[in-house]
């Protein structure tokens, strides 16, 4: 349908572009409402879920409860622990939700970790270098090496059309096993009673936070404000730069982005690459702050744990921060629940699978959305 | 060298493949019937989990080991219909799904073993037992064949013999290449009157129940007790399989074979000095590039058929939560 010059200048004079503007404003900020009172939900029943599961099996939820919310403020180390999971798994969350933008979803947070954590050691245990680079070169080094090892999934993805969740899972695999074979051969000094490599040298190690406020605060350390930093250049990155609009297009419609004369493949190589230098930084700040040196199983299970609050976080950047705190925080007061309460930590993973599946399956959302639906209906019946 | 040749040829050896691959392999005979009907199944790990912990538990609490069996069955059948109630009801991302499952049946498994027993670390203090070995009549008598295939455990004969139902339902039943129908052009299916919802319902429950076995396994055959986590990886292991076997039963089932003889090497090389890491790797290393290699294939493949619709295997994109 082609309109005349006429017809088109009745429609902008109909339009009133600043009334639309407001009114998409208002709609967005509703959604934004909806979607939080959403979450919020999904986050007590899950809770309502652990509670209905302790009661099942004979413990007593209040002193459960008590102990799984004022536990990790309860003592400055429990703090520390606290503050020093926020930073892993936020990082972890980014490192996911920048390919998610693609529709791409990278479960190899794992390998990518563990490849940063190597290249970080091992460069700070081999090389002496002068006070402040000590810190930076293993730190772009890790998150180098992530950048490298996920541009195979993002490339096996991009060019041959391999399912990235099969090659994710295999590189996961390879690269847990090659660390543990470099670790024990190369890295571990002879007549170690365990298998870890040296301790850094203090120059490459992230300042601890107990050193600079006085408190002992555990192994939280300076790596914290990764957090701040890099939620802030992946929200730059996702909403300010050019790929991560690309991102968007490729991630809404694949065949759209091509149309439009984006490259695809490129985008999608990329955003996993990104992703995997943000979870080899992961490493880096497990090596150079939390433990100071190479372990086997550095990563403590948390491999999925990105996936898992890039959904709490319904993949915001701004938002991942925040998700990851809830979870950090549930972990640690887990922990403290356990030996308080004789209730096991892992109902925490229950809490945690619940909020996925509600969420994943949009069932608060869609409840929400039919009693808004039900009362937006209402009026126009009347009219 | 010798000593290490002497090793990997004797019966004894041989025969410890076939243990080590029997949950692999029921994992993977179930994930193959999901991932036919088009719905990726990575809850493989949970449903074995679960399967692992209700067996031990009902073999325990009853003190009857064959009651066991049918725990493990429904323990992974479980999760496969929660899978399915998520994904074809609520139409949720079914790796998503998957990874919650995961960890529901990580964290619910040793949440309950912990809550009923106190232990976490297992249900040993139950004192359940295994169930039993078989001794084949006749076959045991065949020199070196016999050694190896008779008076092992009754359910890696079971696996074998569901993977080949399986592989026959598959391919030559009606019902099979229903499934086959619904996870290649689930539209076109649709179009002659074939439900498809029913279909991966029955695909993912299925699945659900084989992981199941295989969790078993572990827990009423390989050891006689629960242990947190024991699965191990094995169900991602299973998928792992069902890729190098270019997702078609007979390929699955040499895939599998492969994985349980690196497992079972990596396990021996302890006495050698070759690093038992890197033998574990290869299977994986293998299944990355057969991955690639039959991704490559499939798409080159569409590009020259040039149907004009989007090949199968191309580079798709999940809408992001």
């Amino acid at each position: 349908m082609t309109l005349t010059t006429d017809e088109l200048s009745t429609v902008e004079q109909h339009y009133d572009r600043d009334a639309a503007r407001r009114a998409v404003a208002v709609e967005r900020r509703r959604g934004v409402l909806a979607e939080t009172a959403g979450v919020l939900l999904t986050i007590v029943i899950a809770l309502a879920v652990a509670l209905v599961v302790m009661v099942a099996i004979g413990k007593d939820p209040y002193e459960a409860f008590r102990a799984l919310i004022t536990g990790p403020l309860s003592r400055s180390t429990r703090v520390g622990r606290l503050l020093e999971d926020w930073t892993t798994i936020t990082l972890l969350g980014l490192s996911v939700v920048i390919p998610f933008r693609a529709g791409q979803l990278n479960v190899g947070a794992e390998g990518q970790l563990f490849t940063g954590a190597l290249v970080a050691g091992a460069i700070s245990v081999s090389w002496s270098l002068p006070p402040g680079l000590a810190i930076v070169v293993p730190m772009v080094a890790a998150a180098t090496a992530g950048f490298l090892v996920a541009c195979i999934p993002g490339w096996m993805k991009a060019r041959l059309g391999a399912n990235e969740l099969v090659s994710t899972l295999m590189l996961n695999a390879i690269i847990v096993r090659l660390y543990s074979y470099l670790l024990t051969e190369f890295l571990t000094p002879p007549r170690a009673t365990i298998v870890a490599s040296e301790y850094l040298p203090s120059a490459a190690r992230l300042p601890l936070l107990t050193d600079l406020f006085h408190v002992d605060l555990g192994r939280a350390n300076a790596g914290i404000l990764l957090v701040p930093v890099m939620t802030f250049v992946v929200w730059l990155l996702l909403r300010r730069s050019s790929i991560g609009f690309r991102a968007r297009i490729v991630g809404s419609n694949e065949a759209f982005a091509k149309y439009g004369g984006i490259d695809a493949k490129r985008v999608i190589v990329l955003t996993f690459a990104i992703g995997g230098a943000v979870a080899g930084l992961a490493g880096a700040h497990l090596v150079q702050g939390v433990n100071g040196r190479l372990l086997m199983g550095i990563s403590a299970g948390l491999g999925f744990e990105g996936i898992v609050v890039a959904i709490l976080a319904r993949n915001n950047p701004l938002m991942v921060p925040v998700a990851a705190f809830f979870y950090s925080y549930l972990r640690v007061g887990g922990d403290v629940m356990e030996q308080e309460a004789k209730v096991g930590t892992e109902i925490v993973y229950v809490i945690q699978a619940v909020v996925v599946l509600l969420i994943t399956a949009r069932l608060v959302q869609k409840l929400v959305e039919r009693r808004r639906a039900q009362r937006l209906r209402t009026p126009t019946a009347i009219q | 060298m010798n000593e290490f040749l002497h090793v990997i040829t004797s019966t004894l050896f041989v025969a410890s493949v076939l243990r080590v691959t029997t949950p692999i392999l029921f994992a993977a005979t179930g994930g193959l019937i999901s991932e036919l009907a088009g719905v990726p199944n990575i809850s493989l790990e949970g449903s074995m989990l679960t399967g692992a912990c209700a067996g031990a538990l009902v073999a325990g609490y009853t003190h009857n080991v064959w009651l066991g069996v049918p725990a493990a069955v429904l323990g992974g059948m479980f999760i496969g219909l929660l899978l399915g109630v998520m994904h074809l009801e609520f139409g949720a991302d079914p790796i998503i799904v998957g990874i919650g499952l995961n960890l529901l049946a990580s964290g619910g498994t040793t949440f309950v073993v912990f809550g009923l027993l106190g232990d976490k670390s297992g249900t040993s203090s139950l004192g359940s037992r295994a169930l039993p070995k078989l001794d084949l009549p006749l076959l045991s008598r065949i020199p070196v064949f016999g050694d190896i295939v008779s008076g092992q455990h009754l359910l890696t004969y079971a696996a074998f013999v569901m993977w080949g139902l399986s592989a026959v339902m598959v391919l030559r039943f009606r019902v099979g290449s229903h499934l086959r129908a619904v996870g290649e052009m689930d539209e076109a299916a649709r179009s002659i009157g074939i439900d498809v919802k029913r279909i991966r319902y029955g695909a993912v429950v299925a699945t659900g129940a084989l992981a199941g076995m295989g969790g078993g396994f572990l827990s009423m055959g390989y050891v006689s007790y629960f242990a947190r986590d024991m699965t191990a990886g094995r169900g991602f292991i299973a998928i792992a399989a069902i890729y190098l076997g270019g997702r078609r039963p007979v390929g699955t089932l040499l895939a599998c074979l492969l994985f349980g003889l690196t497992e079972a090497l990596a396990i021996r090389l302890g006495n050698f000095d070759i690093p038992s890491q890197l033998v574990s790797m290869i299977p994986y290393v293998a299944t990355l590039v057969g991955l690639g290699f039959f991704a490559w294939r499939e798409t080159s493949r569409a590009r020259r058929l040039a149907t004009g619709g989007a090949p199968r295997g191309e580079a798709s994109a999940r809408t992001p939560v």
